[in-house]
């Protein structure tokens, strides 16, 4: 333990302002996972003064993000631009451009609209239920946990609106007084949707918002330091990330800009004591309402099947069985998104640990067999319940036209996760990034199982189609992962990725109890990371 | 830190909570007026060909009943617009002498021409619903009990015809959901005068007729479901 707290930087360290130059002291197998059970893995590695922690996360906002940033966002925000030119298209030619048909009214569209949705559910998850259960790993992942959130209910918000083919007509989901004297139907779980999603969508942005605020603060000053240093003065130029030419510089500085954009965006904060108090009490607040809706929003996603009477959909255990695929696939897309960022930023991998990828390949690991039981319990019940044509939804589903679908989402879901009860899986980053597409996959295919399959057999044999997307089903889907992904970027390079203040509370230094004389103790207490 | 703002900003989350819920108030208002039936269907009154048909002096000064024109209204889903010969009855040479009508010679020549040529005169429609109003039979309404003035208003006054009502999907529910307001006896649908007066009279709580037995003999229940008009 000693090695993690060697005695000649404790001091140095503690008074929280001293600067580290690297890491300090040898790693030791990443320093997170620890043989000995009495003492926690530190959630900070490498020794990290408070201000080096400031320096490494304002540091992703303030600097150029290297040479595969540009690119990559050019050819994202081509991708989200394909897809918009799809959704265009529909628009101005209508419907019939998907692959739909009479028998299978929904497919792609609502496919895309709950995986979106669903993947929301890990930010949340995060942010809200592990916040009142003080898990304090959370901190690394939060904000871009809630980010993620935020970028796929938007995503999800696009396809409600446009497969109802006249977009013009989406105003009649809303109680608004009109002259046909009609009124949305209250009684529909497709109405129950708009709210569940826009309550969703607005306490997820307040509590991604909120939580920036001092961190905005954080980069307001740092940049308004700079620009009263006379240091700050560069003008801002962009240039070409291949040939280094320089396209065009403008007028003023990047930090006067910087200062006044964060410095709005923090809306006046000074950390006053006064501040933080009720920052704190908004913060439990959020979570407080938030935290409902990690359960509510899927489970009311969930009754636009379950509350028809389509066999296939018409199942009880549909509630807790979403819920459960929403944060599995939540925490997949949170691990497919954060490894890559871990290997490319500089001195991520000493926030976001070996430590917290497998805590969160530990909830991909129940998730995923929670998901399995409700797939094995929905073809029990279809025989328990002696229902016929359930019986017949149940076994086409795995042996009919789109067998191919289900044991891809079974492979995805059920099968991949398993590698997870061996602890070198659970603790290799190149593991975990491929069980997480994997997972990102099989949760796609899983609401395409649930919505085609079920759909393309009715009771008369008249009424069966098979669903065929077409190339703009498929690049309008593409096109919204474009989306997330540019969204995704953008926040990478301009927001700051890590809440300040919430890691510096769950290091040592933020520890309250850890400063005393008494080595061993002080030892265990840091180690610890407080309480 | 610098002050980077000046203080009235501090104001700026306030106005901009108040802008914006004034913004949405302004346009759901803006859309309530302007874009409704009741703004831009309400007035149409279109030039109609030839020298036009003054509703005032045939049904109003002459006292010529609606159905005599208007020949299908009890029996067809469509009140009819009369054939030229129905023009042409009156307003043939020499059948109605200049002396006794308004209507001179020069003033009927295009019904004349018409029916020399064996054409019909494109009579402008007023009243118009649209293409998914598929089921709106006239004479349902008509053997029910609603006057012509219901929805078209004191027709007998208009020289050119105008539209008197919205004609919106609530306009309809309004009657649907409450029809003893609009209904009148049989024999009195087509007795414009008659219903205005009856009409304003049952506004003011002392109409003539009893309107729930009425609505017990014409009919119990006008169809609300989105399938009796939409079909």
């Amino acid at each position: 333990m000693t090695s993690f707290h060697p005695d000649k930087v404790t001091a140095e360290r503690l008074t929280g302002n001293k600067a580290s130059t690297g890491p300090q002291g040898p790693p030791r197998d990443d320093g997170t996972l620890l043989e000995d059970p009495s003492v926690r893995s530190p959630l900070v590695l490498n020794n990290r003064s408070l201000h080096d922690v400031t320096e490494i996360v304002c540091g992703y906002a303030e600097n150029p993000p290297g040479k595969w940033w540009l690119p990559l966002f050019m050819f994202t925000a081509t991708v989200a631009g394909i897809g918009t030119l799809m959704i265009l298209y529909l628009l101005i030619t209508g419907v019939g451009v998907w692959g739909l048909n009479n028998q299978v009214g929904w497919a792609w569209d609502i496919t895309n609209f709950v995986f979106w949705i669903g993947i929301g559910h890990a930010g949340t998850l995060i942010s809200a239920i592990l916040c009142l259960f003080k898990q304090k790993w959370r901190t690394a992942v939060n904000r871009s946990a809630e980010a993620m959130t935020i970028f796929a209910v938007i995503c999800a918000g696009i396809f409600p609106g446009i497969h109802v083919g006249r977009v013009w007509f989406i105003w009649y989901v809303f109680p608004i007084p009109n002259s046909n004297a009609i009124w949305p139907n209250f009684r529909s779980p497709l109405l129950w949707d708009v709210f569940a999603v826009s309550t969703y969508a607005t306490v997820s942005l307040l509590f991604w918002f909120m939580g920036m605020i001092p961190d905005f603060a954080t980069l307001r000053d740092r940049a308004d330091k700079r620009l009263r240093a006379g240091s700050g003065l560069s003008k801002l130029s962009v240039q070409c990330p291949i040939t280094g030419i320089k396209f065009f510089s403008l007028p003023f500085s990047a930090d006067g800009v910087r200062a006044l954009v964060y410095g709005f965006l923090a809306l006046g904060w000074r950390g006053s004591s006064r501040h933080w108090h009720r920052y704190e009490a908004a913060y439990l607040i959020l979570a407080g309402v938030a935290t409902p809706l990690v359960l509510s929003v899927h489970s009311i996603v969930s009754f636009d099947f379950a509350t028809s009477v389509i066999p296939g959909w018409h199942t009880t255990i549909f509630p807790p069985y979403f819920v459960a695929g929403a944060i599995f696939g939540g925490f997949a897309m949170v691990l497919f998104l954060l490894i890559p960022a871990r290997e490319i930023f500089p001195n991520f991998k000493d926030i976001l640990t070996l430590r917290h990828l497998e805590n969160m390949a530990k909830i991909i690991l129940v998730t995923g067999m929670m998901v399995g039981f409700a797939y094995a319990m929905e073809f029990f019940i279809a025989w328990y319940g002696g229902n016929k044509f359930e019986v017949e939804v149940f076994i086409n589903r795995a042996t009919g036209p789109y067998w191919w679908a289900y044991w891809t989402m079974i492979f995805c879901n059920v099968v991949t996760p398993q590698v997870f009860w061996k602890r070198s899986m659970r603790t290799s980053p190149l593991a975990i990034w491929t069980v997480a597409l994997f997972v990102t996959v099989g949760m796609w295919f899983e609401r395409f199982v649930i919505i085609v399959s079920s759909l393309h057999r009715a009771f008369l044999p008249g009424e069966w189609h098979m669903f065929f997307p077409t190339a703009v089903d498929i690049l309008t889907f593409v096109g919204s992962c474009g989306i997330f992904l540019t969204l995704f970027l953008l926040f990478l390079r301009f927001l700051p990725i890590f809440p300040l203040a919430e890691i510096k509370a769950v290091m040592p230094q933020g520890d309250p109890h850890g400063h005393s004389d008494d080595h061993d103790q002080s030892d265990k207490n840091n180690a610890e990371g407080g309480h | 830190m610098s002050l980077m703002f000046p203080k009235w900003m501090n104001a700026l989350p306030t106005l901009g909570a108040v802008a914006s819920m004034g913004g949405v108030l302004t346009v759901i208002a803006g859309f309530w007026y302007w874009a409704t039936p009741s703004f831009f269907e309400v007035g149409y009154e279109p030039i109609q060909p030839g020298s036009g048909f003054s509703h005032k002096v045939h049904a109003g000064k002459l006292g010529i009943d609606c159905r005599y024109c208007h020949s299908n209204v009890e029996k067809s889903p469509e009140a009819n617009i009369p054939a030229v010969d129905t023009c042409y009855a009156c307003h043939g040479q020499g059948r109605v002498s200049p002396a006794r009508s308004t209507a001179s010679d020069e003033k009927v020549q295009f019904i004349r021409d018409a029916y020399e040529s064996d054409e019909s005169i494109e009579w402008r429609r007023v009243h118009k619903l649209p293409d998914y109003v598929r089921n709106f039979p006239h004479h349902v309404h008509v053997k029910a009990g609603v006057s012509c003035f219901s929805c078209h208003g004191q027709i007998m006054s208009m020289p050119v015809v105008r539209q008197e009502q919205s004609l919106s999907m609530s306009w309809c529910l309004d009657c649907h959901r409450h029809p003893e307001a609009a209904m009148v006896p049989q024999d009195k649908v087509t007795d414009l005068i008659w219903v205005q007066g009856e009409l304003q009279a049952r506004g003011d709580g002392h109409g003539t007729v009893n309107t729930s037995d009425l609505r017990d003999r014409l009919w119990a229940a006008p169809p609300v479901a989105c399938g009796a008009c939409h079909q």
